[in-house]
């Protein structure tokens, strides 16, 4: 089978998941239903590894044009490189593990079959996003992905207690998500403009082409664009200013949290500026505002996750603190380092994220961990995986988060050793909240009552053996791009593949530290990882010490716990002033101004007619009086005319 | 010419069809008409003119009465044809349906329509356009809301008061061309005085920018909108203002060109301050069929601000992007209709959980919201995606004033939804949606989806006559100078 046939295979096999999901799910039974979707996303993910073991050169394929005009023309092409192929990688291999998951999550749900439509949708839209070979694919990929997110956000609106409150974060996230998609569509009108295509390689190539020829690059043309690509990543990434929609996304259920808002989506906008990694390498001012924002983004984001009481709002605070590192990589210029982070991050905080959904379907739906603890010996599976994803976030030596986050420290090292300090407190923050997390869900004594914890149980198959494989996959993800002391041929694997095909990424270059300063580096990390672990093993599970009420906190740990009031201060900023604006408009200019206006002139003709009709009357003496007045008043008029003026 | 007179035709016999088979020869005789239509569509070559009336003799006055087609009044002949069917078929099951003298003053408007879109003629061109006035005058106050006497009247004055500046500007094309036809007066529209172009642009403009409408002349259509009968909304909306949209691409800008780069800007202004006007009063809107009905505003003002950058590729997009329109009016004022009805209700505040008593009409209500936010794989994706950015590429600020409507769009539509469908049901019960309801939001969705997703079928379709206007008035220019 041909590379091409393959390629469309791997595309269409969830989109027609989705059509027969979704048009006969109803009718099917359920376990059929959830069968194609997930064999569809499975079969998907098989293709891509048969790409993924063929690959050796950068492939087109061309669908069709889907508009041409004189000057430009979109079309429906796509690109297989190391880039795009990764990424199919996580989507379809982690993505099947969540259909598989979320078979036994969702299994008593009424709308099961939507559900699972939805997902397949969203793997099409994503996979669309990652291989298409221009911006305008990538658009397209990028607006369907955030309608799933919506609709699977949104997914039950239907509760009663919950309902309003589930869609209005659903529409929270969508909104959000399109204010980030007007950056960009300007980026992509900008380029339109400037090079009059849209596909990658052909702007790689008009920008060499201008090099060799010793013509000025459109620098300034090319900052602006960057920086609403840039624009775009901090809506879809969730990166200041607009992050918060995705903690309230947690409002969804949970393995579309593991799925969209942790593994795949939410690292479009890191994909995003990887793949035009050629045009930030030339927009130096951009790379310093990507840096800036994503260390504020991860250093804040870290501070809130300290004192939320909710299971899964802690890990979405985490996820946005590791977006902001990835960022804080892109702006180094480490593009292979953030895509490495993307790799292993998506399998450790998927594997948080499905492990919290095992937990909530164990605690019958509780997700505050205030009512948790002792969960270890109920069930000890979760616990296991969920200690791993736990250790591998925090950096613990040699699991995967370890590898990655080193890499992005030292790179930082090698930056400034402010940078450094600065990331070390961001670092140091995610294991104090993720270490707080596992010990008060995991250990210390049940504090939910004796009737909810009477249902506690393990999980089904279906769920623990994705927390099993993606528990292997967060503690051997490391061997990806090992750092150089230990196997030196064999080291940074996954920096060379990406360096050897990807199409347009030729700025990226893999920088190396000496082996006494990585070293250095990892024993510090690793000092940090481990001790705070015991801190806090001693502190919450020795001492049992718990969670605090609300109103037992004190100033800086409600200002966690309150995030920072940013969501009151978005909505005193922009929320009241629209709705204000769209009502004194409305009452004050529309119907009382224009509306009323329109009615005054009309009015004011009426009443010219009424005053006018009066000497209509009919009486012929009234007649005879205007006659004589207006002969009076003329003869008057052309005596003082002649008198006063003429002479 | 059957095109014209079978409706004409249809409108008459409707009156000696017994009231019980009256909603069933609606249907048939429209769909006769689409079929007659069809026909057309398959003897024609796009880059054709197609003469379907011409007296050729010397009329007085320079009056000519020609009929015919190019590709672009034959796709919006084609629109009306197909969107007449649509809103019968959605007033099917309801009581107006078997009203004769609905039915024929629904074929008598259809008339009017498709005069205005096939005449080549200005004074032809203006007696269609204001002959369309009547059947939609009569249906608004035979069938609308009791007690609209005063909205109603504003309506008709307003839009004859528009008419009137159209009249003057024919007449002066007209008299100075010493001819009505269309050609001769687009030949004199290129080498007219500017001043006098721009007086008679402006005198287009009042017409046109009343019924589309343009911001600050919109005070008649919310409150005209919710009085209407549905099938009245239809008409207005989805057909009525396509009009005064097709006028400004085939009369206005080519028959005073030297004037137009003074109005330009202002039009396009106007255009935009109503995309963000009505989506920003949309925003807080409760009544249902009043956010629709702003949204339109918000819609429009897009298409008319897209209309004067008046590049080849503009103008093809504004022709998709009305397209949509139309399927969006219709789904739309269709859903309202459909809460109302069954409610008696139209304050979103009073609704809620709609979605789950009526789960068929949530997800096709659903569908149609993300056809009127433009999400990917529908038609009105790709007709924002190409406006906003002619517009950016003429100003980058009009495109972002454009883009607006991207952002705000989502945040009433979703709103507007999510208010009346989400939550705990606060009615006893809801009925779900009849089968004509659900065959005119599937066609819809089906059409916006094929137009998602091949678009070039309509940008091929219009190019050709959208390039011999254009042709017509640059190449006169080039002999002048």
């Amino acid at each position: 089978m041909g590379q091409n046939i393959l390629l469309l295979t791997l595309i269409a096999l969830p989109l027609v998941g989705f059509i027969i999901t979704g048009i006969f799910g109803k009718k099917l039974s359920k376990l059929v239903t959830v069968s194609i979707a997930t064999l569809a996303v499975f079969s998907a993910f098989v293709c891509a590894l048969m790409l993924f073991n063929m690959n050796n050169k950068v492939q087109y394929v061309h669908l069709f044009n889907v508009v041409h005009f004189e000057d430009f023309k979109l079309s429906a092409n796509f690109q297989i490189d190391s880039l795009s192929i990764w990424m199919t990688l996580i989507i379809t291999g982690v993505g099947t593990l969540i259909h598989l998951f979320s078979i036994g999550y969702m299994y008593h749900d009424k709308g099961i079959f939507k559900f699972f439509a939805y997902l397949n949708l969203f793997i099409f839209s994503m996979l669309l996003l990652v291989l298409g070979s221009n911006y305008f694919v990538l658009f397209f990929g990028w607006e369907g992905v955030g309608i799933c997110s919506y609709l699977l956000i949104g997914f039950h609106y239907s509760d009663e207690e919950k309902g309003i409150e589930n869609s209005v974060a659903a529409r929270k996230a969508f909104i959000m998500n399109r204010i980030g998609d007007v950056g960009l569509l300007f980026a992509l009108f900008m380029l339109l403009n400037t090079f009059g295509t849209l596909e990658y390689a052909g702007i790689a190539a008009k920008i060499n082409e201008l090099k060799l020829s010793g013509t000025s690059l459109p620098l300034v043309a090319i900052s602006a664009i960057t920086i609403c690509l840039f624009v775009a990543a901090t809506g879809k990434s969730a990166q200041i200013p607009l992050f918060t929609w995705l903690p309230d996304a947690m409002a969804g259920p949970t393995p579309v949290s593991a799925l969209i808002h942790a593994a795949t989506m939410v690292t479009a906008g890191i994909y995003l500026v990887v793949r035009s990694n050629f045009l930030f390498e030339l927009a130096p001012a951009t790379k310093d505002i990507i840096l800036y924002i994503g260390l504020a983004t991860s250093l804040i984001a870290a501070f809130i996750a300290m004192r939320q009481s909710d299971i899964k709002k802690v890990l979405a605070y985490s996820t946005v603190s590791q977006l902001g590192l990835m960022f804080v990589a892109l702006g180094m210029g480490a593009y292979t380092v953030a895509l490495f982070h993307v790799t292993t991050h998506a399998f450790f905080k998927a594997l948080l994220f499905l492990g919290s959904g095992s937990v909530i379907h164990a605690m019958s739906d509780e997700q505050d961990i205030r009512k948790m603890g002792g969960l270890a010996k109920k069930i000890p599976i979760t616990h296991l995986t969920f200690l791993i994803g736990t250790l591998a976030i925090s950096g613990f030596p040699l699991l995967s988060g370890f590898y990655s986050k080193d890499e992005i420290l030292a790179h930082a090292l090698m930056e400034s050793p402010v940078l450094y300090g600065v990331l070390m407190i961001a670092v140091t923050l995610t294991a104090i909240y993720m270490f707080r997390l596992y010990f008060l869900v995991f250990h210390g004594k049940f504090r939910g009552g004796n009737e909810l914890e009477s249902h506690i149980h393990e999980s089904g198959a279906t769920m623990t053996i994705p927390l099993i494989v993606l528990a292997i996959l967060s503690v051997f993800g490391g061997i990806l791009n090992l750092p150089g002391i230990f196997f030196h041929d064999y080291a940074h694997w996954f920096s060379h593949y990406l360096e050897s095909t990807t199409a347009g990424l030729n700025e990226i270059e893999t920088h190396h530290l000496e082996s006494s300063k990585s070293i250095m580096l990892m024993v510090a990390a690793s000092t940090i990882a481990i001790g705070i672990m015991i801190w806090a093993y001693i502190n919450y599970a020795k001492n049992g010490k718990l969670a605090k009420e609300d109103s037992e906190l004190n100033a800086w740990e409600k200002l966690s716990n309150k995030k920072l009031y940013i969501d009151e201060i978005y909505n005193f900023l922009f929320v009241k002033p629209l709705e204000l604006i769209s009502k004194l408009i409305y009452t004050y200019f529309d119907v009382l101004l224009l509306k009323n206006g329109v009615f005054a002139i009309a009015g004011l003709i009426e009443k010219t007619g009424n005053i006018t009709r009066k000497w209509q009357s009919g009486f012929l003496s009234s007649y005879l009086f205007w006659m004589l007045l207006s002969i009076v008043g003329l003869i008057t008029y052309y005596v003082i005319k002649i008198q006063f003026w003429n002479y | 010419m059957e095109l014209l007179i079978l409706p004409l035709v249809f409108a008459l016999i409707s009156y000696f069809i017994p009231s019980k088979g009256v909603k069933y020869f609606g249907i048939i005789a429209s769909l006769a008409i689409f079929a007659v239509t069809i026909g057309h569509l398959m003897n024609f070559d796009t880059k054709e003119y197609v003469s379907i009336f011409d007296p050729k003799t010397n009329l007085p006055f320079g009056l000519t009465f020609k009929l015919g087609y190019d590709s672009l009044s034959f796709i919006l002949v084609l629109l009306v044809n197909s969107v007449v069917p649509l809103i019968l078929l959605a007033n099917f099951n309801k009581e107006l349906a078997a009203n004769k003298s609905f039915t024929a003053l629904v074929f008598f408007m259809q008339m009017g329509l498709l005069g205005v879109f096939l005449a080549q003629d200005g004074m032809l061109f203006y007696i269609f356009w204001e002959i369309t006035l009547i059947p939609i005058f009569l249906i608004l106050y035979w069938f609308g809301e009791q007690n609209n006497n005063s909205v109603l009247l504003k309506f008709f004055i307003y839009t004859l008061l528009g008419s009137l500046g159209m009249l003057l500007s024919i007449i002066v094309l007209g008299i100075s061309a010493s001819s009505f036809d269309f050609v001769d007066m687009a030949i004199y529209g290129v080498i007219a005085p500017a001043k006098i172009a721009c007086w008679v642009a402006c005198g287009f403009l009042l017409a046109f920018a009343i019924k589309i409408p343009l911001f600050p002349f919109h005070t008649w259509q919310p409150s005209t909108y919710t009085t209407a009968p549905m099938a009245g909304t239809m008409l207005l909306s989805a057909l009525m203002l396509k009009m005064a949209l097709y006028g400004m691409i085939k009369w206005m800008i080519p028959l005073s060109f030297t004037g137009i780069p003074t109005i330009k800007w202002l039009v396009i202004t106007l255009g935009l301050i109503g995309v963000v006007y009505g989506a920003v009063i949309a925003v807080k809107q409760t009544d249902i069929k009043k956010l629709f009905a702003y949204a339109s505003i918000s819609h429009v003002g897009l298409i008319a601000a897209g209309i004067m950058i008046y590049s080849t590729t503009a103008i093809e997009v504004a022709i998709i992007q009305m397209i949509n329109h139309s399927i969006v009016a219709i789904g739309l004022f269709l859903a309202a209709d459909i809460i109302e009805s069954r409610t008696k209700t139209r304050e979103l505040y009073a609704l809620g959980g709609i979605a789950k008593l009526a789960p068929n009409f949530g997800f096709w209500f659903a569908a149609l919201t993300f056809v009127s936010i433009s999400v990917p794989f529908t038609a009105g994706f790709f007709g924002e995606f190409l406006l906003i950015k002619e517009l950016f590429t003429a100003h980058w600020f009009a495109g972002f004033a454009a883009a607006t409507t991207l952002v705000l769009g989502a945040v009433y539509m979703l709103r507007a939804y999510q208010l009346s469908m989400f939550g705990a049901p606060k009615l006893e019960s809801f009925e779900d949606l009849k089968w004509n309801e659900i065959l005119v939001f599937a066609i819809l969705l089906a059409i916006a989806i094929l137009i998602g997703l091949f678009p070039q079928c309509v940008i091929d379709f219009v190019k050709p006559s959208i390039e011999a206007i254009q042709e017509l008035t640059a190449h006169d220019l080039k002999i002048i100078k």
